[in-house]
């Protein structure tokens, strides 16, 4: 804080001098990756945008029909789309409350183990985020097999057999939220675990000397003082949560009976397989209102956690 | 006494748990692909067999898996040479000159984060199609960077925004310019920061699936497409799929180990401290 107040001092001072050909080269620095952003993202949102107003397929651009908000009615209408649209708000939910819970979890924990050992367990924890999500639900298919996968060997040593894993509609996307856990915890307990070394050892000398016991400590000390990491891991986890697609579409393409179809799978089936283009934009411009209306608020919070 | 032993043992039962939990999956995938299908599928899980390498000769003989590497290697490699480079000077242009709008182009970047991928791959598909690059590198080259800069140049903004400005002020004194002093002084300084981008983006870029799978053809396959292509059939051939599973994900988890320290101080330099 001190240092950035006096060095905005040092340069209001030398300020004039340079200001012009400053500019012009911070200019120049920033362009090319704000030009490569709004190229390859923004143009590409507001073709999708112009595209979900017109009913049209693949190849036939000619024969495109202007309907408007028709495809967004359609949406509103389509049971499909319905329940795909539920199906992502309820894996986000699920995934990001385990993921968040179990992850900063189990980073409190290797924190109380000797630096050494620590490092050593948080490398080998970290192995399933190198992992392609499309390896991943290789892996978890063979795991899920119902003949042969570990999952029911283990689940029989105990006499539930009967689970219905990936192949019944009342278990299947809890399946899938279990995946991406074993996927997504490591990210957090990277993030969340280099949070913890930044809080000052001396708060914790202090609860101690409080007579703080370790839940009192984690709730008054530590999660508080992880806000700001809480915050931003939220926003990365959920936004990648709720655009999940490769994992869904390796585990169970979106089935059985549309159960686990989320709206990227069903935006991405309305496009390749019912060739409706149309329909799959307004689907995905759905995706993005989704995205803005659960995440906005956690940027605008990040964003401002990082003026001060 | 007692009461913190036991915590200490709980804790102990809870770490090896998970440390199974998250081990085991791998390793199975990896003692499979030195499995013959009669060892694979037993009805108890099988740990005493005879290793064969016939996974991995069927993997580079009856598949291109050899090919999809090295277009892995190269689509990784490019698109996070390119990000890290857009992303350096980007993070150092939006903290070393008190901008007005510094923040609002920062928040500008980390909008992309909101984008669902579909809706860029429609129109990107369409355009590439029409100007014949669809089925080059260049598709999912060109996807993976923008995938990757939103994150990349807020990663790095953290780091910029740490470093002393007197530092820059110091050389500009003894002389440099501002690229100079851009480059020997901020620069070293930044190192773990564009280590964390490298690994984080190599390792996206490496492992996406989408965009390669609908901007490449049967030359341009990247080994998620081509893992995908095993395990899309109707009947998986979990030996072959194995093989080409170990294949691609030993390599990223060795860099990682390389690199994991600098991915923990990567992630929260800007969030964190503050």
């Amino acid at each position: 804080m001190t240092h950035s107040s006096a060095g905005k001092a040092i340069t209001k001072r030398v300020a004039p001098n340079y200001a012009r050909k400053d500019l012009r080269l911070a200019v120049f620095l920033i362009l090319p990756a704000a030009l490569a952003i709004f190229i390859i993202m923004i143009v590409p949102l507001g073709y999708a945008l112009v595209a979900s107003t017109f009913d049209y397929s693949l190849g036939q651009e000619d024969t495109a029909v202007f309907v408007f908000l028709d495809n967004y009615i359609r949406f509103f209408s389509d049971p499909v789309a319905l329940q795909s649209l539920f199906n992502t708000v309820l894996f986000t939910v699920l995934s990001l409350t385990l993921c968040i819970g179990i992850g900063v979890g189990m980073s409190v924990a290797l924190k109380s183990l000797s630096p050494r050992t620590g490092n050593v367990m948080r490398a080998i924890f970290a192995m399933p985020l190198l992992i392609s999500p499309i390896i991943v639900s290789l892996i978890w298919r063979y795991m899920y097999d119902p003949t042969y996968g570990l999952i029911y060997y283990v689940l029989g040593l105990f006499g539930l057999e009967d689970f219905g894993g990936l192949t019944e509609t009342a278990t299947a996307l809890y399946s899938i939220v279990i995946v991406d856990v074993w996927h997504a915890v490591p990210f957090i307990i990277l993030v969340a675990s280099a949070g913890l070394t930044m809080i000052p050892e001396e708060l914790y000398e202090a609860a101690r000397i409080d007579g703080a016991g370790a839940l009192r400590t984690l709730f008054s000390v530590t999660i508080p003082l992880l806000t700001k990491t809480l915050v931003v891991l939220i926003l990365i986890r959920g936004t990648d949560a709720f655009r999940v697609f490769d994992l869904i579409y390796g585990l169970t393409g979106g089935g059985p009976a549309n159960s686990t179809t989320s709206l990227s799978i069903y935006a991405f089936k309305q496009a390749y397989e019912n060739n409706q283009m149309g329909y799959a934009m307004a689907v995905a411009i759905v995706t993005l209102i989704g995205l803005v209306v659960l995440f906005g608020p956690f940027m605008r919070n990040s964003a401002r956690g990082k003026e001060d | 006494m007692v009461k913190r032993r036991l915590v200490s043992i709980g804790k102990w039962i809870v770490l090896v748990a998970f440390l199974i939990w998250t081990v085991t999956p791998i390793l199975i995938v990896i003692v499979n692909s030195f499995k013959t299908a009669k060892d694979t599928f037993t009805d108890v899980p099988k740990i005493f067999f005879e290793p064969t390498l016939d996974n991995y000769v069927n993997a580079f003989t009856k598949s291109d898996i050899g090919l999809y590497f090295v277009n892995s290697a190269i689509v990784a490699l490019s698109s996070t040479l390119i990000v890290i480079i857009l992303a350096m000077f980007a993070a150092y242009g939006l903290t070393s000159f008190q901008l007005r709008f510094a923040n609002t182009i920062a928040n500008g970047f980390l909008l992309g984060k909101l984008v669902p991928v579909i809706a860029m791959l429609l129109p990107i598909f369409v355009i590439f199609n029409a100007v014949g690059l669809r089925g080059t590198l260049v598709g999912p080259v060109i996807a993976h960077v923008a995938l990757n800069l939103p994150f990349a140049v807020w990663l790095l903004l953290g780091f910029f925004r740490d470093i002393p400005r007197e530092l820059e002020q110091a050389a500009m004194i003894d002389g440099c310019t501002r690229m100079q002093a851009f480059w020997r002084v901020i620069l070293p300084v930044v190192v773990p920061g564009m280590a964390a981008v490298f690994i984080l983006s190599a390792q996206y870029s490496w492992n996406e699936l989408l965009f390669s799978l609908q901007l490449t053809n049967l030359e341009t396959y990247t080994l998620p497409v081509g893992i995908a292509s095993f395990v899309g059939a109707i009947s998986v051939d979990w030996g072959l799929s194995s093989a080409a599973a170990t294949i691609t994900m030993v390599p990223m988890i060795l860099i990682g180990f390389f690199v994991q320290k600098y991915i923990a101080q990567g992630t929260t330099g800007g969030a964190v401290k503050g």
